[in-house]
């Protein structure tokens, strides 16, 4: 930060001396498309490429003089850098275009600009579960190739019998949107219950089987595990390596158009569940809580 | 009923001829006990066991795991290899574009529509297809219609074959550049030119098949070095050709008799009907010569031909095929690529003008170092550099190749790079129209994904934008 002045004192002096800068913004009429402009010029127009191959530093001419170390600088030039500031009707002190290549960011900073959280969650949970031997770079082409193949897919056909989950768009706008295809696929299927085993207590060695919720987590991970298994069970249509990506896709899409035995496994532990909920009020279980 | 032994001869000894007993069958000086093989039989449970109180009850049995053998029916033979190399040029789900253009005859030639996104009209597409010029691994898939992005190095290319053909020359060129650059894109646009044109276009797209002995060959006869020709490709070459440039050759007619076909073609018949000569593989490479005479005829009025090969360290080599003698045979002593050497290195001149394009390929591709320092001075020359200036072979170095080096000693080399952000940000406005990608292309996006990209690298700009798991 360069050190604050008496900007008019200093200016005069430097005035007074004839020292001169090249002025390397042009006047615009409007305040904020001049910012834009400065801000570009700063950065020296990463859009226009007509010269790259000119190495940083040999036309400094464009650089914004707060970008120089402060030593080279005297404080009557950057005071007069302030002034030009204040004759174009700019905020001489803003921070947003001072000494900032690209400005400074947004705060707070968005959740997705965190390296552990940059994907959407239900895309990085389910590379993890593609991810076999610690191949996660596999898993993501994998994954990579799973979202390709739902945007060349034909629209999905719904099955009125299989209802989707509550916030899925109409089906023709899945394809466009393949994050939200596998996301609707897997919300759709994931049971909301499992079946939890007391071993022994339901008498006669049987074990005591009670419904037990499962967290949004839990329950993806169980629908794409589902989904997985499915997958493995599919027969390979050609070779190479979008083999593995493309049966998965296409289990994905079978669950959206309701035609996959995923459904019946969602339904069977829904309807166990409600056969044994009555568990619940088991007199033995209480004496474990 | 008479007995099956004579009365008279039961008295006598019997003969050893016919009796063979179990011990005759043996060696006689084995120690064996034949007929000692006595089956062993089950161990009689011990009497004691339950007294004493050995186990008794039951036993651990492993199960061997059921494999189902039984998994339906097996793919038909080159019924995968075809499902991996389906080409799929349109998506339906993708927008259309409605400031999309279709290229015409004049657009790749003119510098206007450098960095401008045009797409390939439905007739153009069917003769590409039929050349082999889209790849299963390029994302034409994403779109509604096939379109390309139109670059500076395009139109320089493209303008310089122009030139060569109205001067009636021969352009001899190589592209190269690193991988995913759009090497192979620039052959296809080389070539959509030539086709929108009415030029002749011969496209090899792949060099590797015609090395790697995957296709029959056999001897030419009355050749000197012996000359080696491929008839199951000649006859798939020659259906591609006539797929793609069947206008062209229905209007331009034969001038000399080709006594060595055994069909009767006459001067003055369609191109197409000699094309059509071939209908076995047996008889398609004399066709293909045929046609290739008729091509480079320099007495006869011929359109401008392009002759086009892709992945080209393949044929700069030895091949995989083998002489009768055993030996390796180099790759220049197969007919096909002979021809296309010649046209290369400038033995051999298309009389009404034309190119030869060679592409090299950096994903499949063996190592020729002949070809690698060729090029790299070739390139140097381009620059200027003084001839003691060139990059020099390494003198202790055994792989070169001379006549891979007496080839490529004149042509000229074209580098692909990578885009500009200009025309990055043009094929991403297209891409962001399309709605495949889902973001504001604005200042900082492309200058984000162009430094992704490796500075621009179309096929990394694909992939940070297309082929991803973040979209926004």
């Amino acid at each position: 930060m360069p050190p604050r002045l008496n900007i008019l004192s200093s200016a005069c002096k430097a005035l007074a001396r004839g020292v001169t800068r090249p002025v390397t913004v042009a006047a615009a009429p409007h305040q904020q498309q001049q910012n834009a402009f400065l801000m570009a010029a700063a950065r020296r127009f990463s859009d226009n490429t007509t010269s790259p191959t000119t190495p940083p530093g040999q036309d400094d001419s464009v650089l914004h003089p707060s970008m120089f170390p402060q030593n080279q600088q005297s404080d009557h030039q950057i005071a007069l850098s302030k002034l030009e500031m204040v004759a174009y009707g700019l905020n001489p002190f803003d921070v947003s275009v001072d000494g900032h290549k690209f400005g400074l960011p947004e705060l707070p900073i968005p959740s997705e600009m965190h390296k552990s959280y940059r994907y959407d969650a239900v895309v990085n949970l389910m590379t993890k579960l593609l991810m076999k031997d610690g191949k996660l770079a596999k898993a993501q082409r994998d994954m990579t190739l799973i979202l390709a193949y739902l945007r060349k897919a034909s629209t999905p056909k719904l099955n009125p019998a299989r209802p989707l989950v509550g916030y899925a768009p109409a089906p023709e706008f899945l394809p466009l949107d393949p994050v939200m295809y596998l996301r609707v696929a897997i919300d759709s299927v994931a049971p909301l219950i499992k079946i939890r085993h007391f071993k022994g207590m339901a008498g006669g060695g049987r074990a005591l089987e009670v419904p037990a919720p499962l967290a949004e987590r839990q329950r993806r991970r169980t629908a794409f595990g589902w989904i997985l298994d499915a997958a493995a069970k599919k027969k390979s249509k050609g070779s190479g390596r979008t083999m593995f990506p493309h049966r998965v896709a296409e289990e994905i899409v079978a669950v959206v158009e309701g035609k996959s035995s995923v459904w019946d496994k969602r339904f069977e532990v829904h309807k166990r569940g409600t056969a044994v909920r009555a568990n619940l009020n088991d007199f033995r279980l209480k004496t474990l809580m | 009923m008479s007995a099956p032994n004579c009365l008279r001869c039961l008295g006598r000894r019997p003969s050893t001829a016919t009796t063979v007993t179990a011990a005759g069958r043996c060696a006689p000086f084995s120690t064996t006990a034949v007929n000692g093989n006595v089956p062993m039989r089950a161990k009689t449970p011990n009497p004691m066991a339950k007294e004493i109180g050995f186990r008794s009850g039951a036993r651990l049995t492993i199960k061997k795991k059921k494999v189902n053998h039984n998994e339906g029916k097996a793919p038909a033979p080159g019924e995968r290899k075809a499902y991996r190399k389906k080409i799929v040029l349109s998506n339906d789900n993708a927008l259309p574009v409605p400031w999309l253009k279709n290229m015409n005859a004049e657009h790749l030639a003119s510098p206007q529509s450098a960095g401008k996104v045009l797409s390939l009209p439905s007739e153009l597409q069917d003769q590409l297809r039929a050349s082999e010029a889209f790849q299963p691994s390029q994302n034409w898939g994403f779109f509604r219609k096939p379109s390309t992005l139109v670059r500076t190095e395009t139109v320089d290319l493209v303008t310089r074959m122009q030139d060569s053909a109205s001067e009636k020359k021969t352009l001899r060129l190589v592209v190269t550049g690193s991988k995913l650059v759009g090497k192979s894109t620039m052959l296809l646009q080389a070539m959509a030119h030539a086709y929108l044109n009415g030029w002749i276009v011969i496209h090899i797209p792949d060099a590797q098949e015609l090395v790697n002995a995957s296709t029959e060959y056999g001897r030419i006869p009355e050749t000197e070095p012996t000359q080696y020709m491929q008839p199951a490709y000649a006859l798939k070459l020659l259906q591609a050709i006539k797929k793609a440039n069947e206008k062209v050759l229905a209007k331009i007619n034969t001038v000399s008799s080709h006594p060595e076909l055994p069909q009767n073609i006459p001067v003055n018949t369609p191109l197409l009907t000699l094309v059509n000569a071939a209908k076995e593989a047996e008889g398609a490479w004399p066709v293909f010569h045929a046609l290739w005479s008729e091509l480079t005829n320099p007495n006869a009025n011929r359109p401008p031909v392009l002759f086009s090969l892709d992945g080209l360290s393949h044929i700069m080599k030895m091949s995989e095929y083998r002489s009768p003698s055993f030996e390796l045979i180099h790759a220049h002593d197969l007919a096909f690529v002979r021809l296309f050497n010649d046209v290369l290195s400038g033995n051999l001149k298309f009389p009404n003008g034309g190119a030869v394009l060679a592409s090299t390929s950096r994903s499949n591709a063996p190592r020729s170092p002949s070809m690698e320092i060729s090029l790299a001075q070739r390139k140097a020359e381009q620059a200027g550099a003084a001839p003691e200036e060139l990059p020099k072979k390494e003198p202790y170095f055994k792989g070169y190749d001379d006549r891979v080096e007496a080839v490529l000693k004149s042509v000229e080399v074209m580098e692909v790079k990578g885009l500009t952000k200009p025309e990055a940000r043009s094929i991403m406005e297209y891409w962001a129209a399309s709605g495949m990608l889902r973001a504001a292309v604005d200042e900082r996006t492309v200058s984000e994904k162009w430094t992704l990209a490796g500075n621009g690298v179309l096929g990394e700009l694909e992939r940070a934008s297309l082929l991803t798991m973040k979209y926004f």
